[in-house]
């Protein structure tokens, strides 16, 4: 055991947070197919008993996607079990949680490639481009 | 100091030190009283065992009188064993016996205290109604019967109200709740309430009497 | 006065990503305890927020509100937040000291008069204003002198909101709080000993996002973190509900995890976030550790009859004063029964 490693009591019970829990997720799945609508619920803000956070992790599970944020620290977005119901997870550089959501939607905003993001990323290209460094040169040789 | 620190503090030492005072000023002032000599002949030898028997004894109405009685007789009994239940057997209560006395006891769940109380206030209203339209009752009741009833209805009531609130606060309930606690120990000893020590006074000196003289108890 | 940048272009002069922008949002959004549906309003703010100027006073305080606050080896995006306000004045943190330090506060006050934000650790001693200086300058003088030009007062710390312990029975240096002295001023209470950390950078994360204060209740509290009892957010309250308590500490109903009441705990009257938002980034809270709550977030929590005696006990006086009731007792009974008995001997006098 380290310090990072959160304390639990020895015996896990469940509170029957989980059990509420599944049944908003499985209306807005429903919002999902009907309407497009998505629905991010914090994790942050229910008070969960010792033991049902994993008790919901587990239940979810993981499906076919995961994918793995290096911004600000690392975040996970993963596609449970069930698809269109993700499981995003912010840890800061410290490796601390600062975010825990479950997003249901088709896909979760911060996967997608942001405007800011592409706008900055192309004007390096296009420097590096006008004028390429050493590196590109020695990666076209190679 | 703010509410709940002067309801629990300051407020509830004057109504025991009142309760205490005037607990002891009447009931010494009944037992230190002049008794007739009695004169006649011991049929039995009388004295406690009667007194005893006739606290039980009463507690149960004489045959002939009881179809009359019978609904405030039930009625009765279910506000005090509801008042009794919801005093000595909700954990917090338990928990400031034990803190005055040393002594505890297992409690009940908090719903079930909760149910009771709820049946004991109804119970309550039944009777106050009871005691405003029956035509003897109406004409004989006075300040101390309604007033008594208020202040035994009040530490119910406040603490019916603290889990569900109303948006107020639960320090606000709490001293509001030791208050009225508070009004009762300060009314007691000089009301009818005084019934809670005169009741075995007044059933044992009877018995004492009657069973000296060899009737029935 | 120097051109401060907006939050949007220092994180992108220190090279975050938009998506790394995304997830501080988000995470303040949950920091604030606000609903995701507000991110993109806090996105908003946030890029064109600017750095406000922050003055950080500590008078009678033991230095545990700071520690609570920087308890991070690592940048964290708590720390972000903290970073993005320019801390112009800390007695722990900063630099310079002395003279320095002070003429350092003086220019920060003359640079955003009017703009800049006091934060405050630590109560103000009224009996003797030589029970705490700082730079010669007595702990009521440096409060009312720095406020003046202050958008708002922030009193970190339940010594600094309520008194704390240096206000707690007898106070003997007339400890008093910030709300006592300063009436002109908005002031937030942050209160708690310490308080959440969480909680302190969320006020700030407030003004720094909206401009404005949180809501407050009827102690100056931000709502949204002292809106609710421990108690009715406490995962033990089932066991409250059941009747099952912990008697003594490491019994079997303590190691169950069972009800703290019987213990002291000071949950129903105590408004904090812990049972929520809990400590260390989630760990834990003290309830969960298995010690009763002690209610530091409420004012005078010090005096409130002891952290181990329930709730429901009450202080009923010395057996003097109830040895005092019972022997007035009794003289008034006797007395009482000496005028009847008068009066029935009289009766019987008369046949």
């Amino acid at each position: 055991m380290s310090l990072k490693d959160p304390i639990r009591s020895p015996i896990p019970f469940s509170r029957g947070n989980v059990r509420p829990l599944l049944n908003e997720i499985i209306h807005a799945l429903d919002r999902l197919l009907s309407d497009d609508e998505p629905t991010v619920i914090d994790l942050a803000s229910l008070p969960f008993a010792p033991g049902e956070l994993e008790e919901l992790e587990q239940t979810l599970g993981s499906g076919e996607l995961t994918a793995e944020l290096d911004a600000l620290g690392k975040s996970v977005i993963r596609e449970t079990g069930y698809p269109g119901v993700w499981w995003v997870e912010h840890r800061n550089t410290g490796g601390e949680v600062v975010g825990r959501y479950i997003e249901i939607t088709r896909s979760p905003e911060i996967l997608m490639s942001q405007d800011a993001d592409i706008g900055a990323g192309r004007a390096r290209l296009n420097d590096s481009f006008e004028s390429p460094g050493p590196e590109l040169k020695e990666e076209a040789g190679k | 100091m703010d509410l709940l620190d002067f309801a629990r503090g300051p407020a509830l030492q004057v109504a025991i030190y009142v309760f205490i005072a005037g607990s002891l000023w009447r009931i010494l002032g009944v037992l230190l009283l002049q008794r007739k000599p009695d004169h006649s002949e011991a049929r039995q030898s009388g004295g406690f065992r009667g007194a005893l028997k006739v606290i039980w004894s009463r507690s149960f109405t004489a045959p002939a009188f009881a179809k009359q009685t019978k609904y405030p007789k039930i009625l009765g009994y279910i506000l005090h064993i509801g008042l009794f239940i919801t005093v000595f057997f909700f954990v917090p209560h338990i928990v400031f016996i034990k803190g005055l006395f040393g002594i505890g006891w297992p409690g009940l769940p908090n719903n079930a205290i909760y149910f009771v109380g709820v049946v004991t206030v109804a119970v309550g209203i039944a009777l106050l109604i009871r005691r405003m339209t029956h035509p003897v009752l109406r004409l004989i009741s006075n300040f101390d019967d309604y007033f008594s009833w208020l202040v035994t209805m009040l530490p119910l009531i406040t603490g019916l109200i603290m889990p569900i609130r109303f948006g107020v606060r639960y320090e606000t309930l709490l001293a509001i709740h030791i208050l009225s606690v508070a009004l009762l120990l300060i009314w007691l000893p000089f009301s009818k309430l005084a019934h809670t020590y005169f009741v075995f006074i007044s059933r044992g000196t009877t018995g004492a009497l009657l069973e000296r003289r060899g009737a029935r108890t | 006065m120097k051109t401060i940048p907006t939050l949007g272009e220092i994180l992108q002069a220190q090279g975050v990503s938009r998506r790394g922008f995304m997830k501080y949002c988000a995470a303040t959004a949950s920091l604030l305890a606000l609903p995701p549906a507000m991110v993109p309003r806090i996105a908003q703010a946030l890029e064109q927020a600017r750095r406000p100027s922050v003055i950080w006073l500590s008078f009678q305080e033991c230095t545990g509100c700071t520690e609570s606050l920087t308890r991070s080896s690592s940048p964290t995006l708590e720390g972000l937040i903290f970073d993005s306000i320019s801390l112009d004045y800390h007695h722990t943190l900063q630099a310079a000291s002395g003279d320095a330090a002070e003429a350092a506060r003086h220019a920060a006050m003359q640079e955003n008069m009017g703009k800049y934000l006091v934060l405050v650790d630590g109560s103000i001693p009224m009996a003797n204003p030589g029970y705490s200086t700082i730079a010669g300058i007595s702990n009521y003088d440096m409060l009312m002198e720095t406020v003046e030009g202050a958008a708002a007062v922030v009193a970190i710390g339940s010594c600094a909101a309520f008194g704390g312990i240096p206000g707690a029975n007898p106070n003997p240096t007339g400890a008093v709080s910030v709300s006592d002295l300063v009436k002109d001023k908005a002031v937030v209470n942050v209160p708690g000993c310490p308080p959440i950390p969480m909680v302190i950078t969320a006020v700030l994360a407030q003004f720094l996002t909206f401009g404005q204060l949180p809501d407050l209740d009827v102690h100056g509290r931000p709502v949204a973190f002292f809106g609710q009892t421990i108690h009715d957010r406490c995962y033990r309250r089932p066991f409250y509900e059941q009747g099952k308590f912990a008697e003594t500490f490491d019994d079997e109903g303590a190691r169950k995890g069972w009800c703290l009441y019987k213990l002291g705990c000071k949950g129903p009257i105590t408004y904090n976030a812990c049972a929520t938002v809990k400590w260390n980034a989630g760990t834990s809270f003290p309830i969960e550790s298995g010690h009763p709550c002690l209610g530091c977030s409420e004012p005078g929590f010090w005096d409130k009859g002891g952290f181990y005696n329930p709730i429901s006990t009450a202080d009923i006086g010395s057996g003097a004063g109830l040895a005092g009731a019972a022997v007035a007792g009794v003289a008034l009974g006797a007395a009482a029964a000496t005028l009847s008995r008068k009066r029935q001997q009289k009766t019987i006098k008369e046949g």
